[in-house]
């Protein structure tokens, strides 16, 4: 489908979902997501006899892509349970399975304020942040994942996400989610690999803490915008890999090295210890370091099965996004990452 | 993983069929089609550097020998026997494969006689890290996300 014939259909849906006339005046497909398909859109809506310009993001469904078997249906529900919350994440008014409106499952989603700086360093080798941003940012991040972590998922409705019992068996999970994940691949497991997943079979922490987890709450997903040159935090994006967890999870995810963008800090805003203490002390929860080690390792497991899956949906023909194949070169840093992390290599 | 054929066949698809369409001045669409003309072409002459797989088979095989007599495992020994035959390609997969099961058997074992199989094992690793990693180089992340 050609853009013109995609801004008409949403045009159509948001008119529908509005009860008013709409016309999609701008659209832009964003390369900025691996995963799903996003697609960034401005609507004039007719509004008491004048014309209102709304700005939103549709998320749809790709035909293959890095989390599959895709269902879009519970990060929608929970971002639409958020839309009141005062952690960032953006109003979500509408979801919808039928294929005869955009051919396949899509949510439409307020756009909020501000870009998304990249996990990597800048083209000119410049971190993403300066020290007098990160001064900033770095405490914002560390009190909205402790502001998300207090999120009372209960009183949300949000268990369908699935409950896990106590003791060790929200670590046992994640591990089985991802072996599963690396299984269904169909590709061979690196010894590097096989190395952590019986390490971390062998090692599931226990906790009775469970909380809503992000899943994927790190440089990349943050939306930062600058006022009078002083950055904020206005968004927490793309909850595809919520769940019901150890809130540890999260943490050990956004210090993991894979985002550090070339520099020491987590998510490029803070020393990873400090990221730690700073949930900690806004949270009233302990950074357990044997639970954090824990998640340390699964975070590049983790990696590496979404890069097995984007590979194996472009080994099969069943995309043609080379952003799929890049995933092929960088097996090794992770495997060198999972190395300094489980201690082989020093 | 992604065989080179199937590789170049999909920088070709995708070329042709997402990056062709938006393409709008003549002389830029000459010159993608002579880009996917030399692909076209290319696919069927390369092949992976046979000293990487070499280097790789060589200090696998080494590894899995050293845990053999650790553990003093005749079928260890005999699957190691049918991992180093065969072409240089099927060697690195079957030795990879020998390496994860080794991996799984290990970790049964009782910690005085997994020390040693495990440090042959993680020496391998971390030979084979330090050559992979030098045979590629960083993605451009930030231009590929950002356009």
């Amino acid at each position: 489908m050609g853009d013109d014939a995609l801004a008409d259909r949403l045009g159509r849906f948001v008119a529908d979902r509005l009860g008013t006339s709409a016309r999609v005046v701008h659209l832009e497909r964003s390369t900025e997501g691996f995963s799903q398909e996003t697609f960034v859109f401005d609507v004039d809506v007719a509004r008491a006899g004048d014309v209102e310009r709304r700005a939103f993001v549709a998320k749809r469904e790709p035909v293959a892509g890095l989390l599959e078997p895709y269902d879009l249906e519970p990060e929608f529900r929970v971002l639409h349970a958020l839309s009141d919350d005062p952690l960032p994440s953006p109003p979500t008014p509408w979801f919808e399975r039928d294929p005869a409106v955009l051919d396949r499952p899509f949510y439409v989603m307020a756009r909020l304020p501000g870009d998304v700086p990249i996990p990597a360093a800048r083209a000119d080798g410049s971190p993403p942040f300066d020290d007098a941003e990160r001064t900033v940012l770095g405490p914002a991040v560390a009190e909205s994942l402790a502001r998300l972590h207090a999120i009372d998922w209960r009183a949300l409705g949000l268990d369908f996400l699935g409950v896990p019992g106590g003791g060790r068996s929200a670590a046992e999970r994640e591990v089985a989610r991802w072996d599963e994940r690396i299984r269904r691949s169909g590709l061979p497991v690196h010894p590097a690999l096989a190395e952590a997943l019986v390490w971390l079979r062998r090692n599931p922490p226990a906790t009775d803490e469970v909380t809503l987890v992000h899943g994927d709450y790190r440089l990349g997903n943050f939306l930062v915008a600058h006022e009078n040159g002083v950055p904020r935090l206005t968004g927490i994006l793309d909850w595809e890999m919520v769940h019901l967890g150890d809130p540890l999870e999260d943490v050990a995810w956004c210090a993991s090295p894979l985002w550090r963008a070339g520099t020491p800090y987590a998510s490029g805003v803070l020393e990873p210890d400090e990221l730690a203490a700073r949930w900690s002390r806004t949270s009233g929860r302990r950074a357990d370091a044997e639970r954090l080690r824990f998640y340390d390792v699964l975070a590049i497991v983790k990696m590496e099965a979404i890069m097995l899956t984007g590979i194996e949906a472009f080994r099969a023909g069943r995309t043609a996004d080379l952003r799929m194949a890049i995933f092929e070169h960088q097996l090794p840093f992770l495997h060198a990452l999972l190395g300094m992390t489980r201690g082989w290599l020093g | 993983m992604i065989a080179l054929e199937t590789l170049v066949d999909g920088v070709v698809r995708t070329l042709t069929e997402s990056v062709l369409p938006d393409v709008g001045s003549r002389f830029a669409r000459g010159q993608l089609y002579a880009a996917i003309d030399v692909l076209r072409n290319l696919r069927d002459r390369i092949e992976p550097k046979a000293a990487l797989l070499a280097a790789e088979a060589e200090s696998a095989a080494a590894a899995l020998e050293r845990v053999a007599a650790v553990l003093d495992d005749d079928a260890l020994r005999d699957a190691l026997a049918v991992a180093t035959a065969g072409s240089l390609d099927a060697r690195v997969v079957a030795l990879r494969a020998a390496l994860t099961d080794v991996l799984a058997r290990i970790d049964g074992l009782p910690d005085d006689r997994a020390r040693e199989a495990r440090a042959a094992v993680s020496a391998h690793l971390a030979a084979q890290a330090m050559r992979d990693l030098a045979g590629v180089k960083p993605s451009l992340l930030t231009e590929i996300s950002k356009g």
